[in-house]
């Protein structure tokens, strides 16, 4: 029953209409699909099918994905409003971008479908020192820290994912914070995340939420 | 203009080793048809009358009164380097110092695709020529951070890289002496200052500093000293012994001393009212001046800027698509030197996105209407006229970080962009733009025709302020005391704002 509204909603975003997207919502839910079926039935499938279209092209539109994903982000939030019970969050992450690293963008793609897939983010920003990432997550009882770096020496530099990485071994929180990563760099060598001791990484949004949503569980496991 | 000052701006160069003052006599070129200026008396002495029936004149001498065909059977061995074009620029209007022993000075605008520079007789405030090419640190990468990557990464060639680039700079003087002035050695003597301004990559380099400074976060805001460590060994290896080599410090991370330069060409304190200023590149850089202080940023423009980063894309040279307009049932493309189109420099790309745009081709979102492999082709029979859509998207990004950080100033600022009195665009890729198409993609702000301004080389002129005004230190201060540097990653509606200005929409007030 929902295949004609993802396809009217997505044509919407992928138009980047957004009145048009919040349209499609609307007259779903005029016609009785809940807030909880618009995220899960309408605006996850969609976001994937999005993804999957944005990465199968080989002239990948960048400008398309930061767009999609910033009004599937504000439609998520004015769904979650209207929630007939608080939303049952699956974890929590912290996520910020690497020491010396500015670039908020691709962090912000990732930040959207986490908030999608229920999964609760605490955004540190940019320019995050590797105790704060840290303290962060401990103070948050989060399950997963996330680091955004584009370039290649935030990626591999001393003060970013290996220095969380010592910290965590250091005071012994291996087992309850996972460590993840994303940006440029890891997409031009795919064995780069464990090199700077990651346990994850992910070369698009969604799969990053998959991913980490998987951490999530095997840490509260 | 004589036809060898055109020539040399063309860059298909006669030989010449006096000035063009018609004594060596080295600068012949055959007449083929037209009207010209008729023979000089140092034509009558260095031309035979067996050849001056030819049609061979001298082209330093000679000037036209009409369309006209000339031969230069013998030109100069091909060169980096080619004349600027100044001929617009008004006179600068500086007391003549005292400077007997060393009056010559260099201006420098080393940048990351090319170097400009002048020379000067600062006795007689008079340039004497000025030269552009190409900087051959262009090799080593892209784009700015490339370079620093690749210098990082072999930091034993470091004194090369450095090498690399001084010796760019002494050949392209050196060419001026010997073309313009006849000597070599006794002028090098005499040359009592070179200023050099810049990005912050290069003056680190020529500075033969080693960049990493460029990494710190905490130098992102902050003046950054390019003071060389070398300097003797640096007059030396240009032979010029009495010349103080001045590197103007990068007023931040991002933000070179060419900027500066920029800010003090177009005299962006002086006005009243509040004035935008934009120089488009690799790295744009926007400032706003709101009558008391001097916003300054700096944004990524990314390859899409400079043509070359384009899969279809070129510098300006020959073949390069500048424009393209709109014929009866084609686009008309105009392509340098009338040639087959090889692909689009900036200013052509900039004309289809908007045509394109207009006539449904592209939609809002930078998607095609009828998506292809293959892009869209301006012209069916030329693969090389496609406007593909990585490039389109390359685009987007570009334009949408410029126009964010000028509404991000704009509002620092409190102001509207109906306030603007002007908006200047500085930088080479503003020269040949295209406004009103420029507009419709919203790359620059809509506004009236009459406010902007376009002045390129504005660094080189900047520049040469700096080397001639008497006051020229305190000039300085004054604007690095007026700026403040404002990163855009301190503030998270600058995201929000990229992200609205990556639809092909013309840029208003309050969008």
């Amino acid at each position: 029953m929902f295949d004609a509204y993802i396809k009217d909603y997505n044509e919407a975003v992928f138009e980047i209409d957004k009145d048009a997207a919040l349209e499609v919502v609307e007259t779903a839910i005029q016609q009785g699909v809940t807030p909880e079926q618009v995220i899960f039935n309408i605006i996850i499938p969609s976001i994937e099918e999005m993804m999957a279209e944005i990465v199968e092209n080989a002239d990948t539109n960048l400008a398309q994905h930061f767009l999609t994903a910033q009004i599937a982000s504000e439609i998520t939030e004015k769904m979650l409003a209207k929630f007939t019970v608080p939303p049952e969050v699956i974890g929590r992450v912290i996520i910020g971008t690497a020491y010396g690293d500015l670039h908020s963008l691709g962090k912000r793609i990732v930040i959207g479908c986490l908030k999608s897939m229920m999964i609760d983010v605490i955004d540190l920003g940019v320019n995050i020192k590797a105790e704060d990432f840290v303290d962060a997550a401990v103070a948050q009882d989060a399950q997963v820290i996330a680091i955004s770096s584009m370039m290649v020496h935030t990626a591999t530099g001393e003060d970013g994912s290996l220095r969380v990485r010592s910290i965590l071994k250091e005071r012994d929180l291996e087992n309850q914070i996972k460590l993840v990563v994303g940006g440029a760099p890891y997409r031009f060598d795919p064995e780069l995340y464990s090199k700077v001791g990651a346990d994850s990484w992910a070369a698009d949004g969604v799969t990053a939420s998959k991913k980490i949503k998987q951490l999530i569980l095997e840490v509260k496991a | 203009m004589s036809v060898r000052i055109a020539l040399d701006i063309a860059g298909l160069r006669v030989r010449a080793a006096c000035g063009g003052i018609a004594t060596c006599g080295a600068c012949t070129i055959q007449t083929v048809k037209g009207e010209f200026s008729s023979f000089t008396l140092s034509e009558y002495q260095k031309i035979s009358a067996e050849d001056r029936d030819l049609g061979i004149r001298l082209a330093c001498q000679l000037y036209l009164h009409s369309n006209a065909e000339v031969f230069v059977e013998n030109p100069a061995p091909e060169s980096n380097w080619k004349s600027l074009d100044l001929s617009t620029w008004p006179a600068y209007q500086y007391p003549k110092p005292d400077l007997n022993k060393c009056p010559y000075a260099v201006a420098v605008d080393l940048g990351t695709t090319h170097i400009r520079l002048s020379f000067w007789d600062r006795q007689q405030q008079t340039r004497i020529a000025s030269r552009h090419g190409n900087n051959p640190q262009v090799a080593l990468g892209e784009d700015v951070l490339t370079r620093l990557d690749v210098q990082q990464k072999r930091s034993e060639d470091l004194q090369s890289l450095t090498e690399i680039v001084r010796h760019a700079i002494i050949e392209g003087i050196r060419d001026i002496l010997a073309r313009d002035i006849g000597e070599i050695k006794s002028i090098l003597d005499k040359v009592g200052l070179v200023n050099i301004v810049g990005n912050t990559a290069m003056l680190a380099l020529v500075s033969g500093q080693d960049g990493s400074q460029l990494y710190q976060p905490e130098n992102w805001e902050n003046h950054i000293p390019c003071l060389p460590t070398d300097l003797s060994s640096w007059q030396q290896s240009w032979r010029m012994p009495n010349a103080e080599i001045s590197v103007q410090p990068a007023l931040a991370g991002f933000l070179g001393s060419d900027i500066l330069a920029d800010l003090i060409a177009i005299d962006i304190v002086q006005h009243s009212e509040p004035v935008m200023m934009a120089d488009f590149g690799t790295n744009t850089e926007i400032a706003l001046w709101d009558g008391k202080q001097l916003l300054l940023t700096s944004v990524p423009g990314g390859p899409a800027f400079e043509g070359v980063g384009l899969q279809n894309g070129l510098c300006a040279e020959e073949g390069a698509i500048r424009g393209v307009s709109l014929g009866d049932n084609s686009f008309v493309l105009d392509v340098i030197a009338e040639q087959t189109a090889k692909g689009f420099c900036a200013s052509g790309f900039v004309d289809a996105i908007a045509l394109l745009r207009t006539n449904g081709e592209i939609k809002l979102s930078g998607r095609f209407l009828h998506p292809s492999p293959d892009g869209y082709l301006l012209d069916k029979s030329n693969p090389l006229t496609a406007v593909k859509a990585g490039d389109i998207d390359a685009f987007q990004r570009a334009k949408a970080a410029t126009a964010a950080a000028m509404q991000q100033l704009l509002e620092l600022a409190s102001i509207n962009l109906d306030e603007l009195s002007e908006l200047w665009i500085c930088g080479a890729f503003g020269q040949h733009l295209n406004l009103q198409n420029a507009q419709v993609s919203g790359l620059i702000p809509t506004m009236e025709r009459s406010k902007i301004k376009l002045f390129g080389n504005a660094a080189l002129s900047g520049c040469e302020k700096m080397l001639l005004a008497p006051d020229s230190e305190k000039i300085t201060e004054k604007y690095r005391g007026l700026i403040r540097v404002v990163n855009l990653s301190n503030y998270t509606e600058y995201d929000e704002s990229f992200i609205n200005h990556l639809r092909l929409q013309p840029f208003v007030r309050d969008e």
